[in-house]
């Protein structure tokens, strides 16, 4: 095929792009709500964001950009036929979603070690109910992707088929354009 | 063209540019900046790499009709909404 002809349809599986439809419309909800609920309580969410860890959220930021960048190679070379590199790069791809959950967890042990719950306050119920929830995607698409990894060890795809490894890619960078926004939001913009 | 050229180039600069966004969103928030005006701006940021994302590493910069905009519609809409939320609170 000529590389500068376009597709009709994105990569992968058509259903993984109606469920990320569905999953950006409830990040889109949950993101709108925190942001006029803050409108409301300027103060407090000012305040309490000042509590919150921004290194962690930079290592978290530059983990998954570097985790999708490892997906993009994973499918550069399955593309190629290459197999055993392709499940290289989601080896990668998994230990960055590793690194990921474990810097978020010791962000939760510190605000929970502290007493901080979903009732401590309005902008504490959004801080943890955003980030938990965006929490299960990553370990849903670590998931994911651990399967594609397996499949792809095991010689299941090839350059003539591997809609499974763009499939998984696909949700993969759901997750990781999702925390675009989450990051400056709760994070850093005041 | 090779598939080097093609794909993993164009997608080996937007990740160093995803990088170099991230330090600046993350350097402003280490200052403590605030404002409307500032907060535009990381968001003008966060929608931008977002669309990056969407184009170069999910693909669809090499699609045409609905799909090829899908992203770029949620981050309009949730960008605007953001966008009004943060002025109305200005």
């Amino acid at each position: 095929m000529n590389p500068m002809e376009k597709n009709k349809w994105p990569p992968g599986d058509l259903v993984i792009w109606i469920f990320i439809m569905a999953e950006l419309l409830a990040f889109g909800v949950f993101f709108s709500v925190y942001a006029f609920t803050r409108a409301n309580h300027v103060e407090l969410f000012n305040t309490y964001q000042l509590t919150l860890d921004r290194n962690a959220a930079l290592i978290n930021t530059l983990a998954l950009i570097t985790s999708s960048y490892f997906v993009v190679r994973a499918v550069s070379a399955i593309r190629k036929d290459n197999s055993k590199r392709c499940f290289h790069w989601l080896l990668g791809a998994l230990f960055m979603g590793v690194v990921f959950l474990a810097v978020k967890s010791m962000e939760y042990n510190h605000h929970f070690s502290h007493g901080v719950n979903l009732n401590t306050n309005t902008f504490y119920m959004f801080y943890l109910s955003l980030t938990v929830f965006h929490f299960l995607h990553v370990i849903l698409g670590m998931i994911i992707l651990s399967a594609v990894a397996l499949k792809a060890r095991a010689g299941g795809y090839s350059a003539q088929e591997h809609t499974g490894v763009e499939t998984g890619a696909s949700y993969w960078h759901m997750v990781d354009l999702v925390w675009m926004v989450l990051f400056p939001l709760v994070y850093v913009m005041r | 063209m090779t598939e080097k050229k093609t794909f993993i180039r164009p997608c080996t600069w937007i990740y160093l540019l995803l990088m170099a966004l991230t330090f600046v969103t993350w350097f402003i928030g280490t200052q403590q900046f605030s404002g409307l005006q500032i907060s535009l701006m990381v968001l003008g940021f966060a929608l931008l790499k977002g669309q990056l994302i969407g184009d170069y590493f999910m693909g669809l910069k090499q699609v045409s009709g609905f799909w090829r905009w899908v992203i770029t519609i949620w981050l309009l809409l949730v960008g605007s909404l953001i966008a009004f939320a943060f002025n109305i609170a200005a």
